[in-house]
């Protein structure tokens, strides 16, 4: 009875404490979206009524208008590139073996593991002297380079599931490496394309650091974001925030769905996991 | 391409992982080439080059404003001999590790909730809520913490409610600490979670056996075999936090400066590049330094054991 007493109490402090960390990490995404709907010029309580005045405030601004576009254009060319040669990239690492396969690998893995603050500046340091600096399309090709090693990871997670054997059955029929490649491996790798594709794409709607760097004139969502954090309070960021974190939920979610990674998929037919 | 499938086709029946090497020598290597010569060559380009060019950067000059190739040590003997940068790395050092042991303190008991208390389904939903964070607007997260905090904010409104005084919540190591655990406590539960949900579970069920209670199986079972995964979890934290720029900024009003509010401060002062990629290239030797580190704490433990076998 003691024990069972122990046991619930203690179950009930686990969860309450699990409560409060989810409470902790919901917060700040909530507290945008809830006033960026707010009357008031700064968010603070009480509420002052809901408004839609600074969502008609951010359309009306050519500014942000420009950035949003900017940043579709910017994600969705890292979403093809970076789901492109993260393909190539987990692929080669899954079927072939070499003398520099692990630089090889760590070219692709490491580069969001370095602060984005030193890459940016190396990048814009770099690029600007071979002539590439302030252009949209440098944004996107620094941002390939991150994105490609999360592509790789969702990719090559999906090849483990490949059987070993598939691609050499193709062979034995006569099929070129390059004909077991397209009508074997890629569709097998579909739902992890899809999921790289959109998470490369919130991965480059979300970065802004090597964007305010490299990118000059031409800014992304989150450098604007940035900029106008950076000046004075304006009513508008609550209303642009809300609009990012839908988009980037969004993509992140729809990233998830097809990835089908879960923490203990424990009754799986392989007993190895 | 054709070459390559006629080739390729006739070895096709040998089984390819007995023989790597004709596979990826000769004229069978077109398929590979072809796949990994445009990823080598665009993380060189936009990856590797820029880091080796901030190290050459380094030896460099600024003359009126611009950069000149030089090779002088100047800027490094200037940074690292700096009361600012020494105060910088001092703070920056004890904030990450701050920002390290809270992340892993707080993530490790709601990992263990999570992997071991929740049914299937929720948990697979609190992966999912917890992965979105990773991906999404931590900027702006930070902006809002800003609104939560600030001295006319939401939590003092509330506090103001009850008759508490305005409290300084904002601008000092609690909310720098709040802005970086932001950054760091969904990544860490994450790989505790996997880890966790990777434990064999007949060493638990073992020990349950053999009369254990729950928090001598934690201590016994759960955390030793967790071992590189917590290395992992404080590894990642300390280098998110080491090298975060939007929490110093937002949070402390980049008071006392952090190492990469140096950085973009060196930058922007008189385009002192040389010195900015001195601090740069020395973050990331520490930054190395602790990830081996960890390395080492995540495998020396197992192998001082099996060596006392």
């Amino acid at each position: 009875m003691n024990r069972s007493l122990a046991t619930r109490l203690s179950r009930l402090a686990q969860y309450g404490f699990l409560g409060l960390l989810f409470a902790f990490i919901a917060t700040p995404m909530l507290v945008i979206v809830v006033f960026s709907f707010d009357a008031n010029r700064f968010p603070t309580i009480p509420w002052g009524g809901f408004s839609l005045e600074w969502h008609r405030a951010i359309l009306d601004d050519p500014m942000i208008r420009d950035a949003f576009l900017n940043s579709i254009k910017v994600g969705f060319g890292t979403a093809v590139l970076s789901t492109a040669l993260g393909f190539a990239a987990a692929y080669i690492d899954f079927r072939y073996r070499f003398r520099l396969k692990l630089p090889f690998v760590l070219l692709v893995a490491v580069p969001p593991a370095v602060p984005a603050t030193i890459l940016g500046m190396a990048m814009l340091a770099f690029l600007s002297r071979i002539g590439l600096f302030g252009r949209l399309e440098t944004v996107m090709a620094c941002h390939v380079a991150i994105a490609t090693s999360f592509s790789m990871a969702i990719i090559r997670l999906r090849l483990n599931d490949l059987s070993r054997d598939l691609e050499p059955a193709a062979w034995n029929l006569g099929a070129s490496p390059a004909a077991a490649l397209v009508h074997v491996v890629l569709p097998f790798c579909k739902p992890a394309l899809i999921a790289s594709f959109f998470l490369s794409a919130a991965v480059s709607f979300d970065e802004f650091l090597i964007a305010w760097f490299v990118g000059g004139v031409h800014e992304t969502l989150p450098v604007r974001i940035l900029n106008l954090l950076q000046g004075q309070v304006n009513p508008k960021i609550n209303a642009i925030g809300a609009v990012v974190l839908v988009v980037s939920i969004a993509l992140v979610l729809i990233a998830q769905r097809f990835t089908g990674v879960r923490a203990g998929r424990r009754p799986s037919p392989d007993p190895g996991e | 391409m054709t070459a390559a499938s006629v080739t390729t086709r006739a070895s096709a029946s040998r089984r390819w992982f007995r023989l790597p090497r004709p596979r990826i020598a000769g004229s069978s290597g077109v398929l590979p080439s072809l796949l990994g010569i445009p990823v080598v060559l665009w993380q060189a380009v936009f990856f590797a080059a820029p880091l080796i060019f901030l190290v050459v950067v380094t030896f460099w000059q600024v003359k009126s404003f611009r950069l000149e190739p030089a090779f002088v040590v100047d800027n490094w003997t200037r940074i690292l001999f700096s009361a600012t940068f020494q105060r910088a790395l001092v703070h920056t050092f004890l904030v990450a590790g701050t920002t390290t042991v809270l992340a892993v303190a707080i993530a490790f008991p709601a990992a263990y909730t999570i992997a071991f208390r929740l049914g299937a389904r929720a948990r697979d939903l609190a992966v999912a809520f917890l992965v979105v964070p990773v991906f999404s607007s931590y900027m702006l997260r930070i902006y809002a913490w800003q609104i939560v905090l600030s001295p006319e904010g939401i939590t003092n409104a509330l506090l103001g409610g009850i008759g508490i005084g305005p409290l300084p919540l904002l601008g000092g190591a609690f909310s720098l600490q709040v802005g970086l655990l932001t950054l760091t406590l969904p990544i860490a539960v994450l790989i505790l979670v996997f880890a966790m949900a990777g434990i064999d579970r007949t060493l638990i069920e073992a020990a349950e056996n053999l009369g254990c209670r729950r928090a001598r199986v934690i201590a016994h079972v759960i955390i030793p075999s967790l071992r590189p995964a917590i290395a992992l979890t404080a590894t990642t934290s300390f280098l998110l936090a080491f090298g975060d720029y939007i929490s110093p900024l937002f949070m402390t009003g980049s008071k006392p400066p952090t190492l990469s509010i140096l950085i973009v401060d060196t930058v922007k002062s008189g385009s002192q590049w040389p010195r900015a990629s001195v601090i740069g290239v020395s973050m990331l030797v520490m930054l190395a330094l602790v990830l081996s580190l960890g390395q080492y704490l995540s495998r020396g433990r197992t192998g001082r054991k099996e060596a006392a076998r």
